[in-house]
Parts: structure tokens; C-alpha cells; sequence
């Protein structure tokens, strides 16, 4: 009779803990970017002579990680067209110009997973990527994944790069020659969580 | 980058289209009627948007995703569907101006559609700003379309249509000059198949301009300003100074013009609402030039 007793103050303590908010141990973890220590940048071909840089400044992302079930992971990540910064103010605002991005119509450019799975030194992430109005089922290799702990924050750190024909997503034709139709989008994100 | 030779030939390829359609359709059996005319002049005009686009390349896709899609594939034929609509003598005059009102009114929000502007508290407008703009961007399209089209009632001619299609193409250039090339591309189209259009009108057809050439030509000059100011960088200014440019073809109204020959009432309209846009392309090509020097890199000289 003690043992049943204790047995039921056991599972009577464990279902109070789980209804007063207590996280399973094994529960996907969520991180959002870090901004400071995230960039999002690229680089195209000019005149196929050599590589035009910019960086996209506002963007917002956030990730779960599940380490013991990587499929279960999800990835999110939104970048404000209109931020483009190429260090030449009126590149910039040419590229925000409907010939280009046409960020007045299209404002952000947009990634969400759909499948995640564990690869050596990071995550296969495929997911739905879309910028000008158009969206492509895009794979990115994420580098990275380690944990550390800094001023009592946890921190994850992933990289990747991925290669995007602009005529695939519909942008004006006429305007892929001075600046290549490939693009290569750099990702580097920090994500934290409490 | 820009390319004169595209472009003449597109001008031509539009003007040529249009003239085409009007002159076989209007001129096939005479006497022709005020309905008949139109017909001509709105499926030239359709045709010759549709061949000067094609040639080229405006980048329009199915389903619209663009406000310059928008435009041709909404705003435009639903102008030609009004115009061929208003021609009838049995339509009454009621419905046809109804139904240019819900069209002038509705322009706006259909090119805006999808954009920031209308993305609510999230977007650059409030709700109220969106409202009150796009109210007063329906009511200048809706005075400058009332005005253009009473001024072709009390006296007729081509120089409406052609102060259009002149307006269309300075419109064109300043949003070219602004840094939207496609956008400006749009309208030499518009311009090319207005003025082909009303010059085989006056060669076959009655003196009356038909009202559908100047319906077309509004709503068209409206879109591509317009789109130009909110997704381009054109100035309000400069929109609103293209846009109310053919008004000043009323000037012919006055005392001292109104009993002039015709030919000459036209050639002082065209040439009154091109002084407008003279200042319009003049500070266009200013700001382009100034713009243009950091990508040139003329403002950073190795040796100072």
C-alpha cells in the first residue's frame, strides 16, 4: 500500500509539474536571430568581369531545433527588400525600382522550411523561398548547429549559401546581362534563446 | 539599359498596327457610324498596345503580378470594354459616364493592389491615407477624363488624342529618366498606338475624334504615371504636371482662338501642352544625370 501510495504522488507530482508549464527535456528548442551577429549579404556578376556585394540590413528570422528529431526542426527567415545596401545609395534605390526587386510590390523576400533532416556538421533544410512575387522549393545546406552558453544567453550559429538564377523568379529579363542572372545569397545567422 | 533602335521600332510597329485595324475596319464600308468608328480606334489601339509590347518584351505575366501587369491585363481592357459600351447610341449617356466614374475611381486601388501601400497598420499608408489618396488620384483621372472628353464635343479634332499620345510619351521618358525602364517602355506603346490611331481616324474616318481614342489615352496616361509614382521614383510633381498637360488644349476655347481654322487650333493645343512637359523632361534628364554620376563613378576621380 506505500509503495502504491508513493507511486501515485510520483505521477500525481509529474502531471502537475507538466500542467504548470514544465518543457519535456527533449522538446524542440526556439531561437530567434540575432540581428547583431547575422547578416544576410550577396553577391552577383557585373558585366561577368567580377562580383557586385550588398547586404539586405533588416531581416527577421527565427528556427526550432530539435536535435533528437531533426525532421521535426522548422526554419523561418523574411528580408525586408527595401534594406538593400550595396554601399552606392543610388544603386540601391535602382535596385528597389520595379525593374529589380520592385519592393513596393513585393517587400520582403521569404524562407520557410518544409523538411529538415540531419546531415554531418549541420541540417539539409528544403523549404519554400520567395522573392518577386514568384516561390521555388530551394535546399540549403546549414553549417554549424553547436550550442555554447555567453552571459547566460544560448546561442546557435548556422551559414549557408545558395545559388538563385533571378530568371527563375521572374525578374525582367532585359536587366540580367550588366548584372549576371546568378546570384549567390550568404546567410549567417546567430539565433538565441533564454 | 536603354535601346533606341527597340524602340523606334516598337513605335512603329505600334502606330503601324493600330493605323492598320482603324483604316480596314473604318474604311471598309462608308458611310461608317459614330459606333463603328470607335469600335476601329479601341481594337486598333488593343493592337497595337499588344504588338508594341510584344516587340518589346514588356514583362506582363498571367496572372498579374505587377501594377504594370495590372494595367494591361486589368485596368486597360476594362477602359475598352467602357468605350466600346459608350459608343452605342442606344447605351444611354448615364451608364457610360457611371460607368467611366466606377472605372476612374477603382483604377487606383486595382494598380495598387498587393503593395505596401495597402498593407494596412504593417504598410507605408494608414486605411484613411489609403482612402484619401486613392480619392484623389480617382478624381483628377475623373476631371482630366470629364474635361478632355467635353472639350471633343464642343470642338473636334485630332489634337486631343495626339496631346495625349504626346503626354504619354514625355510620361514615358520622365519615368524611363526616373529609373523604371520597363515602366516608361509601357508607354511608348500607349503613345505609338494612340497617335496611329487617330491619324488613320482622320484620314478615313468623320472630323469627330472618337471618344473611345480619348477614354483609352486618359486611363493609359493615368496608369503609367501613376504606377510610376508609387512603385517608380517619378515626383508627384512631375506626374501631375504630365497628367494635367492636355487640359491645356482648352486654351483654344478662349475668345481670341475659337473661331480659328481648325488646323491651327490644333497646332496651338499641341503645342501649349508641350510646354509642360518640355519642364517635365528637362528636370528629368537633370535628375538622371545627377543621379547617374555615383554609378559612373565620376564623383570619385583617382587623381584629384
Amino acid at each position: 500500500m506505500p509503495r502504491n501510495l508513493s507511486a501515485f504522488l510520483a505521477t500525481a507530482a509529474l502531471g502537475l509539474a507538466i500542467a504548470a508549464g514544465a518543457k519535456p527535456a527533449l522538446a524542440a528548442d526556439d531561437y530567434a536571430f540575432d540581428m547583431v551577429h547575422s547578416s544576410v549579404s550577396f553577391k552577383a556578376r557585373h558585366l561577368d568581369i567580377s562580383w557586385i556585394h550588398g547586404r539586405f540590413n533588416e531581416v527577421e528570422g527565427k528556427f526550432s531545433l530539435d536535435r533528437e528529431h531533426p525532421s521535426k526542426s522548422t526554419f523561418e527567415l523574411s528580408i525586408k527588400a527595401d534594406s538593400i545596401d550595396t554601399a552606392n545609395k543610388a544603386r540601391d534605390e535602382h535596385l528597389r525600382q520595379p525593374d529589380y526587386f520592385d519592393a513596393k510590390q513585393f517587400p520582403t523576400i521569404d524562407f520557410k522550411s518544409t523538411s529538415v533532416k540531419a546531415v554531418p556538421g549541420g541540417y539539409e533544410v528544403t523549404g519554400d523561398f520567395t522573392m518577386h512575387g514568384k516561390t521555388k522549393k530551394v535546399t540549403l545546406t546549414l553549417k554549424g548547429g553547436k550550442e555554447i552558453e555567453w552571459m547566460g544567453t544560448k546561442r546557435v550559429g548556422f551559414s549557408t549559401e545558395l545559388p538563385l538564377k533571378r530568371s527563375d523568379f521572374d525578374f525582367d529579363k532585359k536587366n540580367i546581362g550588366l548584372i549576371g542572372d546568378e546570384a549567390i545569397i550568404l546567410i549567417d545567422c546567430e539565433g538565441t534563446r533564454k | 539599359m536603354p535601346d533606341a533602335a527597340a524602340y523606334l521600332k516598337a513605335i512603329s510597329i505600334a502606330a503601324g498596327a493600330s493605323a492598320l485595324v482603324v483604316l480596314a475596319l473604318g474604311g471598309v464600308r462608308r458611310p461608317a457610324g459614330a459606333a463603328r468608328w470607335n469600335a476601329a480606334c479601341i481594337l486598333g489601339i488593343a493592337l497595337g498596345l499588344a504588338s508594341g509590347g510584344a516587340s518589346l518584351q514588356l514583362p506582363l505575366s498571367l496572372p498579374p503580378a505587377s501594377a504594370l501587369a495590372r494595367l494591361f491585363e486589368i485596368v486597360l481592357p476594362a477602359a475598352m470594354g467602357i468605350e466600346l459600351l459608350a459608343a452605342f447610341e442606344r447605351a444611354p449617356r448615364w451608364l457610360a459616364w457611371g460607368l467611366r466614374l466606377i472605372l476612374a475611381a477603382s483604377a487606383g486601388r486595382i494598380l495598387l493592389h498587393g503593395s505596401v501601400y495597402l498593407a494596412g497598420l504593417k504598410g507605408e499608408w494608414t486605411a484613411w491615407q489609403a482612402s484619401i489618396y486613392l480619392a484623389l488620384c480617382g478624381a483628377a483621372l475623373a476631371m482630366v477624363w470629364g474635361l478632355l472628353s467635353w472639350l471633343a464635343e464642343r470642338s473636334p479634332g485630332i489634337s486631343i488624342p495626339l496631346a495625349l499620345s504626346q503626354a504619354s510619351l514625355a510620361g514615358g521618358a520622365a519615368v524611363m529618366l526616373a529609373g523604371y525602364l520597363a515602366g516608361g517602355e509601357a508607354a511608348l506603346s500607349l503613345a505609338a498606338a494612340l497617335a496611329g490611331a487617330a491619324i488613320a481616324a482622320s484620314f478615313v474616318g468623320p472630323r469627330l475624334a472618337p471618344q473611345g481614342l480619348i477614354g483609352l489615352g486618359v486611363i493609359g496616361l493615368f496608369g503609367i504615371l501613376f504606377i510610376g509614382r508609387f512603385f517608380g521614383r517619378l515626383s508627384t510633381g512631375a506626374a501631375l504636371a504630365v497628367l494635367f498637360a492636355p487640359l491645356l488644349c482648352w486654351a483654344t476655347e478662349a475668345p481670341l482662338l475659337v473661331n480659328r481654322k481648325p488646323w491651327l487650333k490644333g497646332a496651338i493645343r499641341l503645342a501649349l501642352a508641350a510646354i509642360p512637359l518640355a519642364f517635365v523632361l528637362a528636370a528629368a534628364k537633370l535628375e538622371f544625370d545627377r543621379g547617374m554620376r555615383p554609378l559612373l563613378g565620376v564623383d570619385r576621380p583617382l587623381h584629384p
